[in-house]
């Protein structure tokens, strides 16, 4: 019976990885796995990001998504607090609601506070609007499962980099006919 | 001022016609990804790519050929419509 193989425990590894795809890898050595899995994980994330947009990404009204999302470490954060800070503001009729903007209004800066304004016909006819268009229905909810599998993705990914197995190389094939 | 001239990454795709064929893509990234980390001999890496791929697109296949069969031939054979 052979002997599961060894495992080292590497806590900076695994700190890497819940930072940025692949890094924890990097720290271990092992460059291509590393390369391999930041293709996988961020392709993942930002392909989310791409058919979904940035409302893909909501801490605020998306809270249990974003739980999933953030195991993809640096990249949830910064984007998130991009989309919280630059897309979202104020309703005009009650400013304690943070949301995105409806067709027909802009985000204007008043008193140091970002609030929605409604568009007049001729604004909204030459192309004015909210400084993105959220995806609905299906497209939005394929974007946020992409980007959720992203995160759990790079959850395996800082398990293996926490504690790796040794690399494991292909062995040899047996010669034919042998020494001869 | 914001226009309303779609931006990558930002703004939302009109993808709506064609959802179904978006499992494409998150399949080959979520495969590239997870074997890149359980695969054991890397030179074996292309190879158990491509079949793990296959697998889920098939598997997926089959789940939506036998939903579409559940659902449009036998449960109208078992419980027909009254007309």
């Amino acid at each position: 019976m052979s002997s599961p193989p060894d495992t080292d425990f590497n806590p900076l590894a695994g700190l890497a990885a819940l930072v940025f795809p692949g890094a924890g890898h990097l720290v271990l050595g092992r460059t291509k796995r590393a390369v391999l899995v930041c293709v996988g994980v961020m392709g993942l994330f930002l392909f989310g990001l791409l058919i979904g947009g940035i409302d893909s990404i909501d801490s605020k009204n998306d809270r249990v998504w974003f739980f999933g999302q953030a195991l993809v470490g640096a990249p949830t954060i910064i984007v998130d607090y991009v989309h919280q800070s630059q897309f979202k503001a104020a309703d005009p009729n009650n400013p304690s609601i943070i949301r995105s903007g409806f067709p027909g209004e802009q985000r204007v800066i008043q008193s140091g506070q970002a609030i929605w304004q409604p568009l007049t016909p001729e604004q909204i006819e030459s192309g004015m609007g909210p400084p993105n268009v959220p995806g609905l229905g299906r497209i939005n909810e394929i974007a946020m499962l992409s980007i959720v599998l992203a995160g759990m993705l790079n959850l395996i990914v800082f398990l293996d980099a926490l504690m790796p197995t040794p690399e494991k190389t292909a062995r040899p094939k047996k010669e034919e006919g042998g020494n001869a | 001022m914001n226009t309303l001239a779609y931006t990558p990454f930002i703004d939302a795709l009109p993808l709506h016609d064609v959802w179904y064929l978006l499992i494409v893509p998150m399949t080959i990234f979520l495969a590239i990804g997870y074997k890149g980390v359980r695969t054991t001999h890397l030179n074996r890496y292309p190879r158990e790519v491509v079949i793990f791929i296959v697998q889920i697109l098939g598997v997926m296949a089959v789940l939506a050929i036998s939903f579409m069969i559940l659902v449009n031939v036998l449960i109208p054979m078992l419980a027909p419509m009254p007309s």
